[in-house]
């Protein structure tokens, strides 16, 4: 035991001197942490929190152009600049704006879109009320287009939502106007006084309501997912100081002293295990802190910890177990600190990538949902998600502390081989 | 009971992984107890194979070695204890202090309290660091990393002392300095184990000798004697030179 406290007190000094591996340890994951969750909180937000300048030409200057202003306005998601440097805005304008990319979105309703709109109508509620006698006329009307122009950086999700608004403010213009003119029609027909009650809102209504587990009170938002998400992805960087840590003290001759030492070759490595598993869980504590006392800072919600402490407890320890673990294999398969370091950060990339912490696993394509299961990043999101999105406990989170810790005995296997090895 | 004989090495042979060719082809040694003996060789010879097998940090394939009596295979925890190894490259952590650096050592060793304190201080006095033993050895010279390098393989004062060229590429002084200290240590008991290229060095300071080439012993004995046993021997770098050639090693 004394040992072991002498290897630990070593490796904290060594790590305490090393003032760029304390940043890439410490300060950068909080850094990263604080910029993927202001960056990606819009992404999470529902897309009436977000506001957005849209280019806007009315050249119908009539009904329908004033009730898809009014429309857009109303959601919030969107400002109206019908202007640009002090000039009304013409076509021209509004096409080299959007390609430029000063602009993302540019809509431009066509002249005549409520005029045609009114004939299409009166045809629509005269071929109701036809009498077979006095045949109407076909409508030979063409349709209004209105032309909605987009940044090609724009997402294809984003560029959905907004047809979907703008088609839903338009499917509500026409709904009126017909029912406008059927209302009057009826009125005239049965010779009423008042007109029938238009009502938009309609019967049918949507709520939404967490599926998590029906005990926790945690709502999901941004910070719920990034914090969490983000955090795996920085406890595994550990193995760049780690992997320095072990080449260096091959290098140096540190090592082959310690060999010379009896038993203290795995005291060693011991050692730096548990140091290294200790600095993984103070860096998880602190970007759970930037969750919880910078980001509300900065506009974006509390970090909910919830009420399973314990199981949070074994993510943290499972997770920082698997960190090192792999740290510690890449330090014994590599030969120079530059090969640890290029490979480690790029398969660890790799495996966030795969594991769902830049793209949801269920958005990706069926074949690469099955490979993010072997990604020990997915497993670590996976169990501190059940914690912080579905309010799930330690049996609920057991599988994925399974496997992590799996993985950090394979790993520890494969690093124990390697040393072995380049012993003789 | 003190044994006559420190290192008994009977017919050691060793082949590297993935190498066909032997670094050391059926080596036998004899080194007596408080013996300065020089492990001599040019580059590649296999000085430092031998060293490393000495010190348990590697294996070997065939024969069988005995230090102090013991068997290596078989007590090799114990025999570890009784070896200290000063490493031709500065095996010391660059960023703890001279004394942070002496007091892991010291206390990996089983060393410890007030013994290992006035230890490390001891050491630090004789090599002349005492005054600089808080600084980090990446601040060091380095002919102060070697003298540091030297304490820190003599701090559980070993038996046996294996020493891997410890003057290369140090200052007069310092080199002056580790010599008569590597004397006084003799004095006190320990057999020294001494690989160098400095032959002169080596002339002075071993009583005994044994030259290595492709992995194989091609003379040992008393320095003297081996100097004095053929006419054209004036000194041991004429010995050296005759058994080994002048052709350029890789």
């Amino acid at each position: 035991m004394r040992k072991l406290g002498t290897s630990i007190i070593k490796e904290i000094i060594i790590l305490i001197r090393d003032k760029a591996g304390l940043a890439i340890i410490f300060i950068m994951p909080m850094i990263l942490i604080f910029v993927m969750a202001l960056i990606q909180d819009s992404t999470f937000r529902k897309m009436d929190e977000t506001s957005l300048s849209v280019l806007f030409i009315d050249e119908d200057c009539d009904s329908v152009g004033l009730a898809i202003a009014q429309g857009l306005v109303r959601s919030e998601m969107i400002v109206l600049e019908k202007t640009y440097k002090g000039k009304i805005l013409d076509r021209e304008t509004l096409i080299r704006l959007v390609t430029e990319g000063k602009f993302q979105i540019g809509i431009i309703v066509p002249p005549d879109a409520t005029e045609k709109l009114k004939i299409k109508a009166e045809y629509l509620i005269d071929k109701a009320f036809e009498d077979e006698e006095f045949p109407v006329a076909e409508s030979k009307i063409n349709p209004s287009t209105i032309i909605l122009y987009f940044d090609p950086v724009i997402k294809q999700s984003f560029r959905e939502t907004m047809r979907i608004s703008l088609g839903k403010l338009t499917y509500g213009i026409e709904s009126k106007m017909v029912f406008d003119l059927f209302s009057q029609k009826v009125s005239e027909l049965l010779e009423l006084e008042s007109k029938l009650l238009y009502d938009p809102s309609g019967i049918l209504r949507l709520e939404e309501r967490s599926a998590g587990n029906k005990h926790t009170e945690i709502i999901p938002n941004s910070v719920q997912h990034n914090v969490p998400a983000w955090a795996v992805f920085a406890m595994f960087f550990i193995l760049i100081p780690l992997t320095g840590n072990i080449i260096k003290e091959r290098q140096s001759g540190s090592m082959l002293r310690i060999r010379l030492m009896p038993g203290s070759y795995w005291i060693t490595i011991l050692a730096k295990i548990l140091v290294y598993l200790l600095i993984s869980m103070i860096q998880f504590t602190l970007m759970l802190m930037v969750g919880i006392f910078i980001l509300p800072l900065f506009g974006l919600p509390l970090l909910d910890l919830g009420k399973h402490f314990f199981a949070l407890f074994v993510m943290v320890v499972a997770t920082g177990l698997a960190a090192t673990g792999y740290g510690l294999a890449l330090g014994a398969i590599a030969n120079t600190h530059e090969q640890a370091a290029s490979f480690g950060s790029v398969s660890v990339i790799i495996l966030a990538a795969l594991g769902g912490i830049w793209v949801p696993v269920f958005a990706m394509p069926e074949m690469m949902q099955k490979f993010s299961l072997v990604s020990p990043l997915n497993w670590g999101l996976e169990g501190f998600y059940a914690i912080f999105l579905r309010g799930s406990g330690l049996i609920d989170i057991l599988p994925w502390a399974g496997l992590l810790t799996a993985f950090c005995m394979i790993s520890m296997a494969v690093a124990f081989y390697f040393l072995r090895l380049k012993k003789n | 009971m003190q044994e006559k004989i420190a290192i008994q090495i009977d017919h050691i042979s060793k082949t590297y992984k993935g190498s066909t060719q032997a670094a050391l082809d059926d080596i036998s040694l004899e080194i007596p107890s408080r013996a300065r003996f020089g492990l001599l060789g040019p580059n590649g010879a296999g000085k430092t194979t031998s060293i490393n097998i000495l010190c348990g940090l590697l294996n070997y394939n065939k024969g069988s070695i005995s230090i102090k009596g013991m068997k290596l295979e078989k007590k090799y925890k114990k025999i570890r204890r009784m070896i200290g190894l000063v490493p031709q490259d500065i095996a010391l952590y660059d960023t703890l202090t001279a004394r942070e650096n002496l007091r892991f050592i010291g206390e990996m060793y089983g060393l410890k309290g007030k013994e290992l304190k006035n230890r490390i201080e001891e050491y630090l006095e004789m090599v002349g660091l005492a005054h600089t033993g808080h600084k980090q050895i990446r601040n060091y010279s380095g002919g102060m990393k070697k003298r540091i390098n030297l304490v820190a393989g003599i701090l559980h004062q070993p038996e046996i002392l294996i020493l891997d060229e410890p003057t290369a590429g140090v200052d007069v002084q310092s080199r002056n300095m580790i010599l008569q200290f590597l004397h006084e240590m003799n004095e006190k008991g320990t057999t020294i184990i001494y690989t160098s290229h400095y032959l002169e060095e080596a002339e002075g300071l071993c009583s005994s000798i044994a030259i290595i080439d492709y992995g194989k012993v091609i003379i040992q004995g008393e320095t003297k004697e081996i100097i004095g046993s053929k006419k054209e021997y004036t000194n041991l770098e004429s010995v050296f030179l005759h058994l080994t050639g002048r052709k350029l090693r890789d």
